[in-house]
């Protein structure tokens, strides 16, 4: 999903562009998801920070009887080996923010890299462009099951599967930047004056499309944040570092959604694991509408 | 994706096949350690020399690297995926078992989050800005930002448990002794809640391209023409921008049967619906390799079988790319 498709500041903005006047400056529903979206990570990013300081307990340590009911000492009870949930939360924060962030890194240095290449070097396009439709089209949870069973579970094996399935939008969408900037007059004349490609590629293209790469980065991790849990939800995440998906792991296999408990051990997870995904994708999309290269055009 | 051709997309198809079976042919046989025990699933470390090279032989193992692709090749062309050594089955009777559920759940969640996406996508650009369309935009925004598991463990959790109203596991009620319409009833009850969960999850991205298609047809020139000539609203609305919007959303409905086929392995885990994707998950928690290859490699088939027929859609729907 691109912002073009989603469109958020655009709600008036259409008709005005269409109609060749410059649209005036309003408080647009952009504004509004960027300050809720940077709310939202600004939280899940300080609790990842200082977990050891607001964690009421150790998440790897049996402080208590397995499965108690929520009280004063365990806000959102216990799990099934006596673990406090709440603390496990705020660990899990720390884990499944590293994992997107980490991943979406991965994700977006290849789609900047194919992107740069394709966009620039039209012999490379077809190649790279046909890569990336090949990327588009594979189901990539399957394949995702597929190599991390494969390849053993580990937190780096999950960041660099994830980053490896989910460049390839990136790389479409910073692709047609580049292309649209190579045919401006003053790339045209660098070359001119004879630059070379590196030149032109590292210091009058790549600056141009750092913006859109970043909004890419940021709408990458809320993906990643999801196959994480996806990913942990089926079994396959590390078993050694608690994430939000391995939480929920453990509450399907005890079937604590068939209990009471689906109050305080599957609602809390899920709700984190939408903030984040949620916080992510807005800041995304309002990061994405300023540089929207359709929109540019037709100004 | 408009300007493709028909063979560009037919060699596209082709190249994601031999992909995904090349992959499936050189993962396991690029891992460290012996192959046997990830083709095999075999206990190499109980066996002796003799009975290690007898099962290789037998598998195959101990022919050339590029006998042995030709070879796999050939028995898939031949529909045979292999055999799981942990569930002493050919795997393609396994698949081709599980394969009527995944397809129920994928096609008709998919109708239903057709139906009502791009209903809601059509309302929300007729309503351009309004606080409907506003509300509509963030609900439909939020919703994909959902951990599909986690909507399907909230539904059992209030639907099946707290209110007892449908049933949370399996297909069908085991040993029943139902028949005939009942027990079609049984089915229809089972398949109501991963259904529900897969649709939710797929209305946003339906909806999404519906608005923004709706979006900019409403804003060209021959609607304004349409208006001009004194055509009514509804007129306009459905048998001008309706019509004109319907291809795009066709070829995203079609990318998202490819993510509604990735989503059932969740969704049957949580259900524990057995379908494909349920199978999938029993075999990585029982480390059952071929099993989890197969069930990516028909998933995959699945995927490109309807990104072949939304082209032909699209070509219908589209006249203008027939020509091409």
């Amino acid at each position: 999903m691109t912002a073009t498709e989603l469109d958020l500041a655009n709600d008036a903005g259409m008709a005005t562009i269409s109609e060749g006047v410059k649209p005036k400056f309003r408080l647009t529903s952009a504004h509004v998801s960027a300050v809720i979206g940077v709310s939202l990570i600004l939280m899940l990013t300080l609790t990842a920070i200082f977990a050891d300081q607001l964690s009421p307990y150790d998440p790897t340590e049996r402080i208590g009887r397995p499965f108690e009911e929520p009280s004063a000492a365990h806000l959102l009870g216990t799990n099934d080996i006596g673990q406090d949930i709440m603390s496990e939360l705020i660990y899990g924060t720390r884990s499944s923010l590293t994992v997107g962030f980490a991943a979406a890194a991965v994700a977006i240095f290849m789609g900047t890299s194919v992107g740069l290449l394709s966009g620039y070097y039209a012999r490379l396009d077809s190649v790279l462009m046909r890569v990336v439709d090949v990327i588009l089209v594979i189901p990539f949870l399957p394949l995702l099951i597929l190599l991390a069973a494969y390849l053993g579970r580990s937190q780096s094996n999950t960041i660099i599967i994830i980053g490896m399935l989910i460049w390839a939008g990136s790389a479409r969408v910073i692709r047609s930047q580049v292309m649209t900037i190579s045919k401006q007059e003053y790339v045209l004349a660098a070359r001119a004056v004879g630059a070379t490609d590196r030149h032109i590629i590292f210091r009058h293209i790549l600056p141009q499309v750092m913006l859109l790469a970043i909004g890419q980065f940021v709408l990458v991790i809320s993906t990643a944040i999801l196959l994480e849990a996806a990913l942990s939800f089926l079994g396959l995440g590390d078993p050694i570092q608690k994430s939000w998906g391995t939480i929920l792991y453990w509450a399907q296999v005890r079937g604590a959604f068939l209990t009471p408990a689906w109050l305080w051990w599957v609602m809390p997870p899920g709700l984190l694991i939408v903030a984040a995904a949620l916080g992510f994708a807005l800041i995304g999309f309002s990061l994405e509408q300023r540089v929207d290269p359709r929109l540019k055009q037709s100004r | 994706m408009l300007s493709k051709s028909r063979g560009g997309r037919a060699f596209q198809y082709v190249l994601v096949l031999v992909l995904a079976i090349s992959l499936n042919f050189f993962l396991p046989r690029m891992m460290p350690g012996n192959p046997l025990a990830l083709l095999a699933g075999v206990d190499v470390g109980l066996m002796t020399q003799e009975e290690r090279d007898e099962v290789m032989a037998e598998a195959g193992l101990d022919k050339p690297l590029i006998v042995q692709y030709a070879n796999y090749w050939g028995d898939l062309l031949q529909g045979d995926f292999g055999y799981s050594y942990r569930q002493k089955k050919p795997i393609t009777e396994l698949i081709l078992a599980r394969l009527p559920y995944t397809l129920g759940l994928a096609i008709s969640s998919l109708v239903v989050a057709a139906v009502i996406g791009v209903t809601a996508g059509a309302y929300s650009a007729w309503k351009r800005a309004s606080t409907r369309d506003v509300g509509l935009l963030w609900g439909m925004i939020t919703i994909n930002s959902m951990p599909s598991f986690w909507l399907g463990m909230l539904l059992i959790s209030v639907v099946s448990v707290k209110f007892g109203l449908l049933p949370s596991f399996g297909a069908e009620t085991p040993a029943s002794g139902l028949e005939g319409f009942d027990r079609l009833v049984d089915i229809g009850k089972h398949m109501i809640l991963p259904v529900l969960t897969l649709t939710v999850l797929t209305i946003p991205a339906v909806y999404l391209t519906t608005r923004y298609t709706m979006l900019s047809v409403l804003g060209s020139d021959y609607i304004r023409t349409a208006r001009a000539k004194g055509a009514g609203e509804t007129r306009v609305l459905f048998a001008h921008a309706m019509r004109n919007s319907l291809a795009p959303v066709v070829t995203i409905l079609a990318l998202r049967l490819g993510f509604a086929f990735g989503g059932t392995v969740v969704i049957e885990t949580v259900f524990s619906y057995p379908g494909l994707g349920r199978l999938m998950f029993e075999a990585v928690g029982g480390r059952d390799f071929p099993v989890m290859q197969a069930g990516f490699l028909l998933i995959t088939i699945a995927v490109l079988f309807f990104n072949l027929l939304a082209d032909f859609t699209y070509q219908f729907l589209d006249p203008r790319t027939k020509g091409q």
